[in-house]
């Protein structure tokens, strides 16, 4: 899987991300580097202890990740839950949380994808 | 007035007629009196000549007489009457004695009147009784006598006694001379016209006459003669001649003949009954002296011409003087009444409105101190307070300026003014408050030449914000406001230009009556829909005064209902400013805007800075043009493109020639409106920056400058970062792959030296701990844990060091533009997007460290 199939299957926007970082190097190596984020598993523990301004925090953060790595489908959704969550109180919907778990895993896995496909 | 016109013209009338009617008399009594006067003169000059010619003539008359009776006399001296007995001898004796004598006659008188002639013809007396009564008394006597022919002998007669021829004894010897004699010796027969004498008997009859008078006597001459005699008729005169005949008197008068006037004197001749009679013409007297009175009466009368004249003049003058002096008086007056009416007014509605943000104020505080505990309210109470308090601010700053205008306090302090930065402090003060009305605003310039001038600045921004914030207060919701300005040559020469500003509205207008005096003190339209609007009514006697102490003019042009425009030229001094230096690259650029004149004015001030420039006038035009350039190999390097546009506005124009033509060409969105707003959705579109109008040169060169370096060579950017290599930037970010990500970009591009602050807090203190002007700058993440970027930022810009206000950019995945106003807010300078683009951070960058 090359890196632009795994951006294919991320839902990302290669071209845009490879325009930034300029290497099919750097985009390789911060994307590997998004399997060490912790953004995530601060959002969801934020969420499930009703920290409402942490969680914010942890989705703005995703954010402004999947900004700099072009993860765009990803992008969209934390975008959205952060949105969300910016009054301050719990969301309106509970589908904006479920929909970033659903693009995280997704991205994940084909970031995984990509990182076993590469060599040793 | 009038009546008082009417009596001053009466009485000059009157007094002129008066005087007319002086100068006449005083004239006419003079000519006539001076003519009176030498008239006498002239008779008494006669009189003195005449008697004293009439004395020498009968002097002459006597000696000459006395001479030929003491010839007489002689004769008998020598001849004895008893020494000749022989009456022939004695005959003979006395008639050679006679001839000697040169006698014609000589004989013997009886005492019966009868002669015995010794020498000549026969002669007889013509009045024998008194000659024979004289001569019996041994008196020495003359009378006239004829000979046979009937000539005139005069007859010299002295007694003597002879026996005569019959032998009686004589009683006088008689001597004969012909009347010519004496006529020839008294010199009467002159061939003269001025002067002739007659010698008269007492009846009139004449002894020696001249050729003139050849009527038989004087008397009858007299009659037939003489007209007028000193205003007697002819009998009176001969009657008062006959008495001075009677008297032996002197006797002179004045007669007429013929219309002739003439000075007669009348003298008695010693040895007879004679008279002479001597006559003088005046006329040749007359003449001369008429002639003075004539050229003394035209004198008179050409003198008292002039002086009425000149009279007439100063009069006339005097009476013009008087009548512009009232005229003056009386505008004078009206205009002081007018004045204090305007003032008065002024005062009581000044009263008013001071008297109710007073009262505002008054009212709140008192509300306020009885609200302490009510935070809610205290605050509102301020907030009407402070409002109230900056009203009357308003009011009592225009009356001090009032007041120091009209005590000639106000000067104005020239100094280097840039039209630009006027008009853009101007338009951005006035901004909010159009938005707030939500009005249009349309700022144009064109033919500008020269941006820098000498100028009070001060007092040129009070002049547009007098003129602006009234457009705005009496233009109603969604109305328009438009400022031009433009240049043309001044008339007073090189050094300076004239420069028109003009500021329009759509708004109430004025009367044609208010436009008349709305530049006066203290006046304001006094209508309802004028009263809610708040204002002192002295901003544009304000406006005016500057203006005209500027040396400029103001006018205004309004319709009611339909709006107004203020014109104000003012000829201002050019600055030396180094406009040369403002050059940019060859080019090829395209202007967007619906204001053909704006467009024409932007392509020539692009044209003087060494750009070549299309323009267009509407968005969907001006997409097509930009797509047949860039299909034709020939693109546009930089789009100006304005942001209200008939049809699709500049922001969607952007966007569809992103679509066409891609990322590279720079778009930049022209606005005279804040544009902080539309920042976010402009930015998306694909517009890379904002130009502010109004587009002066200067504004277009150093709105354009930075593309000089990025613009057509990619190739430059190298250089251009290398100028931010080796800066070193603190990065405060608490995520790992961002920092990670920044600091791959940042230092591998743009050769930045990178620290890394994990969350607001460790920024603090890594600045805090860094040796002052270490860091060039922070780029500061907003959302960290423990303390954000706004946090930081004002910890940061409330530390006590020299370099507490180096620059910091936030850098977030927000991108709304509550978000960038928060930012610039709590000190940051400027805001920058994730995902980090490593250009964007250089531009930032570069433009907010300082160079070194």
């Amino acid at each position: 899987m090359t890196l632009e199939e795994c951006y294919t299957a991320l839902g990302g926007d290669y071209q845009d991300v490879l325009g930034r970082l300029r290497s099919e190097k750097l985009v390789s190596k911060f994307l590997l580097k998004f399997l060490d984020d912790g953004s995530y598993d601060l959002l969801v523990t934020s969420m499930d202890k009703g920290d409402w301004s942490e969680a914010f925090r942890a989705a703005h953060t995703i954010k402004g990740v999947c900004q700099n790595l072009s993860f765009t489908r990803l992008f969209t959704s934390a975008s959205q839950l952060c949105e969300a969550l910016r009054p301050g109180g719990p969301p309106q919907s509970p589908d904006l949380f479920t929909q970033v778990k659903t693009d995280y895993e997704a991205t994940l896995s084909a970031i995984r994808t990509y990182q076993a496909g590469l060599p040793a | 007035m009038n009546v008082f016109k009417n009596k001053t013209t009466r009485f000059l009338t009157t007094s002129l007629i008066a005087v007319v009617l002086l100068c006449v008399c005083v004239f006419s009594f003079l000519t006539v009196h001076m003519n009176y006067e030498s008239t006498q003169t002239i008779n008494q000059v006669g009189t003195l000549y005449m008697s004293n010619m009439s004395q020498q003539i009968s002097m002459h008359f006597a000696t000459t007489i006395s001479l030929r009776l003491d010839q007489l006399d002689a004769m008998t001296t020598t001849l004895p009457s008893e020494s000749v007995q022989d009456h022939d001898r004695l005959r003979q004796e006395l008639s050679y004695q006679a001839s000697v004598r040169n006698f014609d006659y000589l004989g013997l008188y009886s005492d019966d009147g009868s002669f015995e002639m010794l020498y000549g013809e026969q002669l007889a007396v013509t009045d024998p009784a008194p000659f024979l009564e004289s001569l019996s008394k041994g008196e020495k006597k003359v009378a006239i006598g004829t000979n046979p022919a009937g000539d005139k002998v005069i007859l010299l007669g002295i007694s003597a006694s002879y026996t005569m021829e019959n032998g009686r004894s004589s009683i006088a010897l008689v001597a004969g001379l012909p009347a010519s004699y004496l006529s020839d010796t008294l010199s009467l027969e002159e061939d003269d016209d001025h002067v002739y004498s007659f010698i008269l008997r007492r009846d009139g009859s004449f002894v020696i006459r001249n050729a003139n008078a050849y009527r038989n006597g004087y008397f009858e001459r007299v009659r037939t003669l003489y007209s007028d005699i000193n205003g007697m008729d002819p009998e009176r005169y001969l009657e008062e001649l006959q008495q001075a005949m009677d008297a032996h008197e002197d006797y002179s008068t004045e007669c007429i003949i013929g219309g002739d006037r003439r000075h007669v004197y009348l003298t008695a001749l010693p040895y007879s009954e004679w008279y002479l009679l001597t006559t003088m013409p005046y006329s040749t007297m007359d003449s001369i002296v008429s002639g003075l009175s004539q050229q003394w009466a035209r004198t008179a009368v050409l003198g008292g011409a002039v002086l009425l004249a000149a009279l007439l003049v100063v009069f006339a003058q005097y009476f013009k003087l008087t009548r512009q002096q009232l005229e003056a008086l009386e505008k004078a007056r009206e205009e002081a009444e007018e004045a204090t009416r305007a003032k008065s007014e002024f005062l009581s509605n000044m009263s008013h409105d001071i008297r109710t943000p007073m009262n505002a104020i008054v009212g709140m505080t008192a509300i306020a101190t009885a609200n302490l505990d009510d935070k809610d309210q205290v605050q509102n109470c301020l907030k009407k307070i402070t409002l109230s308090s900056k009203h009357l601010l308003g009011l009592i700053n225009d009356v001090l300026d009032m007041s120091k205008i009209e005590s000639g306090k106000m000067t104005l302090s020239v100094e280097l003014v840039s039209l630009r930065e006027v008009l853009d402090s101007i338009v951005s003060i006035v901004q909010p408050q159009m938005h707030m009305k939500n009005q249009q605003f349309n700022v144009s310039i064109h033919d500008i030449a020269t941006e820098n001038v000498y100028c009070d600045s001060v007092r040129i921004n009070q002049v547009l914000l007098n003129l602006l914030s009234n457009a705005i207060k009496f233009t109603g919701d969604g109305g328009s406001i438009g400022v031009a300005l433009y240049e043309e040559d001044s008339p007073l020469g090189e050094n300076y230009i004239r420069t028109h500003i003009l500021v329009s509205d759509t708004g109430i207008g004025m009367t044609d009556e208010f436009q008349a005096k709305i530049f006066d003190s203290f006046t304001r339209e006094d209508s309802t829909r004028v009263r809610k609007t708040e204002g002192t009514g002295l901003g544009m006697a304000i406006t005016k005064y500057i203006v005209d102490a500027m040396g400029g003019a103001i006018s205004v042009r309004s319709e009611l209902g339909k709006g107004s425009e203020f014109h104000v030229v003012l000829d201002l001094e050019k600055a030396d400013t180094p406009e040369s230096e403002m050059i940019l690259p060859e080019w090829h650029m395209l202007v967007v805007d619906d204001d053909q004149q704006l467009c024409e004015s932007a392509v020539s001030s692009l044209r003087s800075i060494g750009i070549r420039a299309d323009w267009i006038l509407d968005g969907e035009g001006a997409v097509e043009k930009a797509e047949e350039h860039y299909k034709a190999h020939d693109p546009y390097q930089i789009i100006l493109l304005d942001w209200k546009l008939p049809g699709i506005d500049g922001i969607e124009t952007a966007r569809r020639i992103r679509h066409r033509l891609g990322d590279d060409v720079p778009i930049l969105l022209i606005s005279a409106y804040d544009w902080s707003e539309i920042e976010h959705e402009a930015r998306e579109a694909g517009i890379t920056g904002f130009i502010s109008k109004p587009l002066f040169k200067s504004t277009l060169y150093h709105g354009l400058k930075p593309f000089v370096e990025q613009g057509e060579t990619p190739l430059e950017t190298e250089e251009q970062f290398d100028l931010l290599k080796g800066k070193r930037v603190l990065l405060a970010e608490d995520n790992d792959l961002n920092w990670e990500i920044a600091s791959e970009l940042l230092t591998a591009e743009l050769g930045l030296e990178l620290d890394w602050a994990e969350n607001g807090q460790i920024c603090v203190e890594k600045f805090q701990q860094s040796a002052p002007g270490y860091y060039d700058a922070i780029l500061m993440d907003i959302r960290m844990p423990v303390m954000t970027g706004y946090q930081a930022t004002e910890a940061i810009r409330a530390l006590d060091r020299s370099d507490k206000d180096l620059p910091i950019i936030a850098m977030t995945a927000d991108a709304f533009a509550e978000d960038v106003k928060k930012c610039l807010n709590c000190g940051m300078n400027a805001h920058v997007a994730k995902p980090i683009d490593t250009r964007e951070v250089a531009r930032l960058l570069k433009k907010f460290i300082p160079e070194r």
